[in-house]
């Protein structure tokens, strides 16, 4: 029986129990695993998910062992309307996410909601978790099936992630060269883009002399090798000897002359920077950071259309930059995922945001200040229909009504490195654990 | 500024245009045309395109310059990235000199008409030789052309212009015809039906002694009613 007759078949308004036991497991059998390689009612260390899926490796079947799942879904009942931004459909996609970063689920790569009207897929990378499709209707099932078994069959390595909040003074290029040390560090393969030809700051900040039209090359000539445009940053530790280094890619010098808008545009689609990436984001990299300028003009554009995930600095002592951050999200995010879903995919989403740079010690009245300009911005949001609380305050919950807000310690060690060229966190070891401790919050399990 | 192309200049790769309404340009244009090109390497006269999809494009308007381009062997051409919509569509191409504009017969005013036919009569080999614009347009005119469903009674407008012309007529005009009303009087809209179908009419309309009548009499009864 085909997959769209056993809909077809479900009573209207089918109940959970009936969509978990008729329609889920042929689903996932559509999707490319038989019987003896799914389970249901799987624990993830976070509660039990209805069903948890793995391809046998030899004589591991995953029926059996129940170790390193590999796919998990979630699924609801057609009582429940999983509509994208439904109330039902916003608790369904928190329940996921709270299953993905269960303590068993660090092998999960991928995480499927249901109700057998509407699926969506999602994709872990580390800790990071973003919705690869729009949420489908499963009208035309086999379509579906065939969506989500193109993107599980080739799952990219890299993540990509724009670095942006349109003011500027807020760290970006900092959090970018600090973030590709400490991932480097941690064994990762990273690839940082300096995507601010106006300022050119990341190259600055690793000394590195700016490319001669290779960029303009890579965006332009679809023909381009992107490998050509990168280049290596090393850096020797002084003790030791041994070195350690990540790939970037460089704004051209001629650039910053030629930083017309309009001729700019004439030239560089909108989605020439995730084209030019495309190839090297599937298999060369574990992380594809990008600096991102500080407005929401043509390069700013292309690299948040380039992004799986936004990550956006904010400071204490900058209002703007809060206001700004919320703005990304109920404004600029929706544009670019309008854009993004003509390729079928999500587009990007934004990660909490973190308070760059923040002194030890602030006064009370100052964090009374800043408290209350986020609740500003949170009730902006929720006049545009955005809830932005976990955006801002990622650990409230209804029971615990809790103001942390993820953080860069202000350290002098960091500010200083700028004059020495170098990332803070290759040579300063403090530096470097303020960054594990926020790489393992955001992206890292362990 | 969105994220948007719609609007704006751009360079784009001719091999991700795919060609729109055909031009009608003689070779010998077209191949001029690329000559030149050949040496300038740009068309500064834009192709204006539809985004069809991602990385896809479509010929709007200025064809002409399309298929010149083509002939020159360009790799990126200068493009305007238009809407998709067809009013878009229809507007590039009348404005790009790609297709003759059609006027709306049912409604069309005297000089509409009698501009459409006259620029008609002065295309190269047209088959409206000996037609006269001033009656011809006045004939048009005044007949019951809001309810035609085709061109066909042009022919009896003793206006020079037979059945074998109309396809003349059919590349500036088209028809939103209205319903006929129920009660039909006007004799030169009863005179395009025949015979048989007017003496239907005189039945639904409850006349007498119709049966025998030839069609020119039919039509006095019919348009004499009320």
């Amino acid at each position: 029986m085909s997959l769209q007759s056993t809909i077809a078949e479900l009573p209207e308004g089918a109940r959970e129990p009936v969509v978990e036991q008729r329609f889920v497991p042929e689903f996932i059998r559509a999707l490319g695993f038989n019987n003896s390689e799914m389970a249901p009612q799987v624990e993830t260390g976070a509660g039990p998910v209805d069903h948890a899926a793995r391809s046998s490796v030899g004589d591991d079947h995953f029926l059996d062992t129940l170790r390193d799942p590999y796919l998990y879904v979630e699924t609801k009942g057609q009582d429940k309307d999983l509509a994208e931004g439904q109330k039902e459909y916003l608790k369904v996609v928190a329940q996921l996410k709270r299953y993905l970063l269960g303590e068993k689920s660090k092998t999960v790569q991928w995480g499927i909601i249901t109700n057998s009207l509407h699926a969506q897929l999602f994709r872990k990378h580390g800790r990071v978790i973003y919705p690869v499709t729009p949420c489908m209707e499963c009208s035309d099932i086999d379509a579906v099936v065939k969506t989500f078994r193109e993107r599980m069959e080739a799952p990219p390595r890299a993540l990509t992630v724009a670095i942006y909040n349109n003011k500027g003074g807020v760290g970006k290029t900092t959090t970018t060269i600090n973030l590709a040390a400490a991932l480097t560090l941690l064994g990762k393969k990273v690839l940082a883009i300096d995507f601010d030809p106006n300022q050119q700051d990341l190259g600055d900040a690793l000394n590195l002399p700016p490319s001669q039209g290779l960029m303009w090359q890579t965006l332009t000539d679809k023909n381009a090798d992107i490998e050509k445009a990168l280049a290596q940053y090393k850096y020797k530790a002084p003790r030791g000897n041994r070195e350690f280094g990540f790939d970037v890619m460089l704004s051209d010098e001629d650039m910053i002359s030629q930083i017309d808008e309009v001729k700019l545009r004439q030239d560089v689609r909108p989605n020439a920077l995730l084209k030019a990436l495309s190839g090297i984001k599937q298999t060369e990299y574990d992380y594809i950071l990008i600096d991102v300028p500080p407005n929401w003009r043509i390069f700013s554009q292309r690299a948040v259309y380039a992004a799986d995930v936004v990550l956006m600095p904010v400071r204490h002592d900058n209002l703007h930059s809060l206001q700004n951050a919320g703005m990304v999200i109920t404004d600029l995010l929706p544009e670019v995922q309008a854009e993004r879903r003509k390729l079928g995919d999500f587009g990007p989403i934004a990660l909490p945001v973190f308070l760059n740079s923040l002194p030890s010690k602030i006064s009370h009245s100052h964090a009374e200040v800043m408290h209350k300009a986020i609740d500003k911005v949170i009730r902006a949001g929720r006049q545009k229909k955005f809830d932005l609380r976990p955006y801002f305050y990622p650990k409230w919950t209804s029971n615990r009504r809790s103001l942390a807000m993820q953080r860069i310690r202000y350290m002098a060690h960091i500010a200083k490195a700028d004059f020495y060229h170098v990332p803070a966190t290759f040579y300063s070891k403090v530096a470097f654990e303020q960054y594990r401790g926020f790489i393992k919050e955001y992206f890292l399990w362990g | 500024m969105g994220l948007s192309d719609i609007g704006n200049l751009v360079r784009l790769p001719l091999d991700e245009i795919e060609p729109g309404p055909q031009t009608e340009a003689h070779d010998y244009l077209i191949q001029e045309a690329s000559n030149l090109l050949q040496a300038s390497q740009r068309n500064w006269i834009p192709i204006v395109v539809k985004e069809t999809g991602v990385d896809e494009y479509e010929v709007v308007a200025n064809s002409f310059v399309y298929e010149a381009v083509l002939e020159a062997g360009l790799e990126k051409v200068w493009c305007i990235i238009a809407d998709d919509s067809p009013d878009t569509a229809l507007v590039s191409s009348v404005l790009a000199n790609d297709v003759v504009p059609k006027v709306n017969l049912s409604t069309a005013t005297h000089k509409q008409i009698a501009n459409a036919i006259d620029y008609l009569i002065k295309q190269p080999g047209t088959l409206l030789k000996g037609v006269s614009v001033t009656t011809a347009a006045a004939r048009i005119e005044d007949a019951p052309r809001k309810y035609w469903q085709t061109l066909e009674p042009v022919t009896k407008l003793k206006c020079r212009i037979s059945k074998s012309k109309l396809k003349e007529l059919r590349k500036v005009f088209y028809l939103e015809p209205e319903p006929l009303p129920d009660v039909i009087t006007d004799t030169t809209l009863l005179d395009t039906f025949t015979a048989t179908e007017l003496k239907k009419m005189a039945k639904k309309r409850g006349l007498k002694g119709y049966s025998s009548l030839k069609k020119s009499d039919l039509i006095k009864r019919l348009s004499q009613v009320e």
